[in-house]
């Protein structure tokens, strides 16, 4: 009895020791090819600090930060990151309780309690608003024989209260000239959970379109059918003829839904990087020095031809002092890679690369953060 | 069959009724189609989520990475990778909660039984027992968060987690430790103070390795069970795609907050690292069931 009970406890420890103590690796890199390493090297990243940062925060930058992972991975060896894509709200409150190095949020810092907690964990510094990842998004539509529709924020406002019911309707007609457009309702599909994309959606209608409903996380528009997350709603637009929704560009791409022009007042715009990049140069910064808050009422409002003006910007949330050595250096080596090279890979995941010009007032932050 | 005579329940004479009744089988026939018909209801959803989870767990598993590697390093929509940093989170977690979970709850076991009686304490720690039995674990695990992460002002971290699981699992090893030790027959006890040994030698080397396979049963399967919770996790600890093999510092992935996580992830990819570490989840506490069955027949007391 004795020797088989020590047989079973032995058996126990063996199994567990090959288990916990077996080659685990993180390295998940494709053998024989770098592949994000090609335009490196444009900044000097100085790696070192911290090996492994924390991250978390807004989802709707989750595709991106899981690309400056890959950059930052491939910049400087040994490193990693985590982000938790637990939402806006929980991004701010960890990083103000200082559970997480960075917090991410797709609205800026509120001003009073946030803002003073922020100081707080930051050693009685300010934290600063880094907006890194530009998301557009897109007016996505499914009517067959309808493939190039130019609806301006008047319109797009109109449809998505309900004023606006059929698609050959005199509002639509007058700016799609010679398109012909069927008599058919229009299906409105929008965000039934709490979103920073419904969020921005409805600021932008109410900046550009005269949108009486009000903005929030909430759809307030009062017509149409709700579906959960981005996947939801694309999907719901992709199977229903008529319909019409607001989603992030890569969600509409994926689901091959036509997506409308944006008319504000110099033409229709086409969505793509060069346009959305266009209204991200055009863009005022209303925060002091290096605390980057934008405007965005300023890229909402703006009749710049060749701009996109629906946007989503989603912030970095870090403090301009007060990190210790370590995490500091690594916070600094994360965000230059993700602001130079960290860029090239962002179209393919559906968000814009920052333009020259926003890319150097981002450096010359991260620079400033000791 | 040759003591059939002397069967005592052989009736004299031979039964009056001999056929059974139509209305008698009818009424058999239907008790047992019910009862075959619950039977199926309730192995239906049993067998289909296997086969679910087999079906689209499997060949993941399969891939020698995924039980190597972490998920460092990738995009949402990028295969390959592995659960290794999961697995290493579950099963340390796990480990460490037993290993303070397991003195504490055979303590209190072992007080109830053979020290408390009927005490005013013994009764309370019962009560006790039971409240903390039913306490769900999401109650657990912000009562852990409370005072480990607002009032101490430590950091998230796998340990958090870990005393979460504690408070989850000591009740459930108190309950198990208690039964086995009351089965415990008194006369091995008074045999062993008839030959002048002291109470604690008897507990110590009478009682507790006769009930020791029962014992030990019920604390792998309290293991396999705090192994599953996903509450606390997602409270306490925040999810990391790398191997992070600190206990205190950082955020520490595990299973379950690993599909959590990948929920969000609509992609080919997200859906199969969800089922794979939903298969490797349900693999892991087999194995843990299969040992407690092992080790309780190593174990169990020899009756010749």
């Amino acid at each position: 009895m004795k020797i088989q009970r020590h047989g079973a406890v032995l058996g126990l420890v063996a199994a567990s020791a090959l288990l916990l103590g077996a080659c685990g690796s993180d390295n998940n890199a494709p053998t024989g090819g770098t592949n994000t390493s090609s335009n490196a090297a444009s900044v000097p990243v100085e790696c070192g600090g911290k090996t492994k940062l924390n991250a978390e925060g807004s989802s709707a930058q989750k595709n991106a930060v899981d690309a400056f992972v890959q950059a930052y991975q491939a910049a400087c060896p040994g490193v990693d990151l985590a982000y938790n894509p637990s939402g806006s709200g929980a991004g701010v409150k960890n990083f103000n309780a200082g559970q997480v190095d960075f917090g991410g949020s797709d609205s800026a810092l509120k001003e009073g309690a946030e803002t003073e907690a922020a100081a707080k964990r930051c050693q009685t510094n300010p934290a600063w608003n880094l907006p890194l990842v530009f998301g557009p998004v897109a007016v996505g539509y499914k009517v067959s024989g309808v493939d190039n529709l130019v609806l301006d924020a008047k319109t797009t406002a109109a449809i998505f209260s309900g004023a606006v019911k059929k698609w050959n309707d005199p509002a639509i007609k007058a700016l799609n000239g010679s398109a012909t457009l069927p008599d058919k309702d229009i299906s409105v599909i929008y965000r039934s959970d709490e979103s920073g994309t419904t969020d921005n959606f409805q600021k932008y209608l109410k900046v550009a379109g005269g949108w009486t409903k009000g903005d929030g996380k909430q759809f307030k528009g009062g017509v149409g059918e709700g579906k959960e997350k981005s996947a939801g709603v694309a999907q719901a637009v992709g199977s229903i003829d008529g319909a019409i929704t607001y989603v992030e560009w890569s969600f509409a791409q994926d689901n091959k839904l036509s997506i409308a022009k944006i008319d504000s007042g110099a033409g229709a715009v086409e969505l793509t990087a060069e346009s959305a990049g266009k209204a991200i140069d055009g863009a005022k910064i209303k925060g002091e020095g290096n605390n980057l808050v934008l405007d965005l009422d300023s890229i909402y409002g703006s009749k710049a031809a060749g701009a996109y003006p629906l946007l989503l910007a989603t912030y970095e949330i870090v403090c301009s002092k007060g990190y210790d050595a370590d995490t500091a250096k690594a916070v600094k080596a994360f965000l230059t890679v993700a602001a130079t090279t960290g860029q090239a890979q962002l179209a393919d995941a559906g968000y814009v690369p920052l333009p020259k010009a926003f890319q150097d007032k981002l450096l010359t932050a991260v620079k400033a953060i000791a | 069959m040759s003591t059939n005579l002397a069967d005592p329940q052989r009736l004299a004479t031979p039964p009056t009724f001999q056929a059974v009744s139509l209305s008698r089988r009818i009424k058999n026939g239907i008790a047992t189609g019910l009862v075959w018909g619950a039977f199926l209801i309730a192995i239906i959803p049993l067998v289909w989520v296997l086969y679910t989870v087999i079906q689209r767990g499997f060949p993941v598993i399969l891939d020698g990475d995924w039980w190597q590697k972490s998920m460092s390093g990738l995009l949402a929509r990028q295969q390959g990778g592995g659960a290794y940093h999961a697995i290493y989170g579950t099963l340390v977690q796990g480990l460490v909660c037993a290993v303070i979970s397991v003195p504490i709850g055979i303590m209190i076991a072992i007080y109830l039984v053979e020290y408390g009686g009927r005490s005013k304490l013994s009764k309370a720690t019962t009560f006790m027992v039971d409240i903390l039995t039913g306490v769900p674990s999401i109650v657990a695990a912000l009562f852990v968060y409370t005072v480990w992460i607002t009032t101490f002002g430590l950091g998230r971290s796998a340990f958090a987690v870990s005393l979460a699981l504690v408070l989850l699992m000591v009740p459930v090893i108190v309950r198990t430790t208690e039964e086995m030790l009351k089965i415990v027959p008194d006369e091995l006890r008074e045999a062993s103070y008839a030959l002048g040994i002291p109470k604690w030698k008897t507990i110590v080397k009478i009682v507790i390795p006769t009930a020791l396979s029962g014992i030990l049963t019920g604390i792998m399967l309290a293991l396999a069970r705090v192994m599953g919770e996903t509450a606390p996790v997602l409270v306490l600890a925040a999810y990391a795609p790398f191997i992070n093999y600190n206990l205190f510092d950082g955020p520490m992935a595990s299973l379950p907050l690993m599909m959590v996580n990948e929920r969000n992830n609509p992609t080919a990819a997200g859906f199969d690292r969800i089922w794979g570490a939903a298969i490797t989840l349900v693999v892991l506490i087999t194995l843990f069931n299969l040992l407690a069955t092992v080790i309780s027949r190593a174990l169990a007391p020899k009756t010749k």
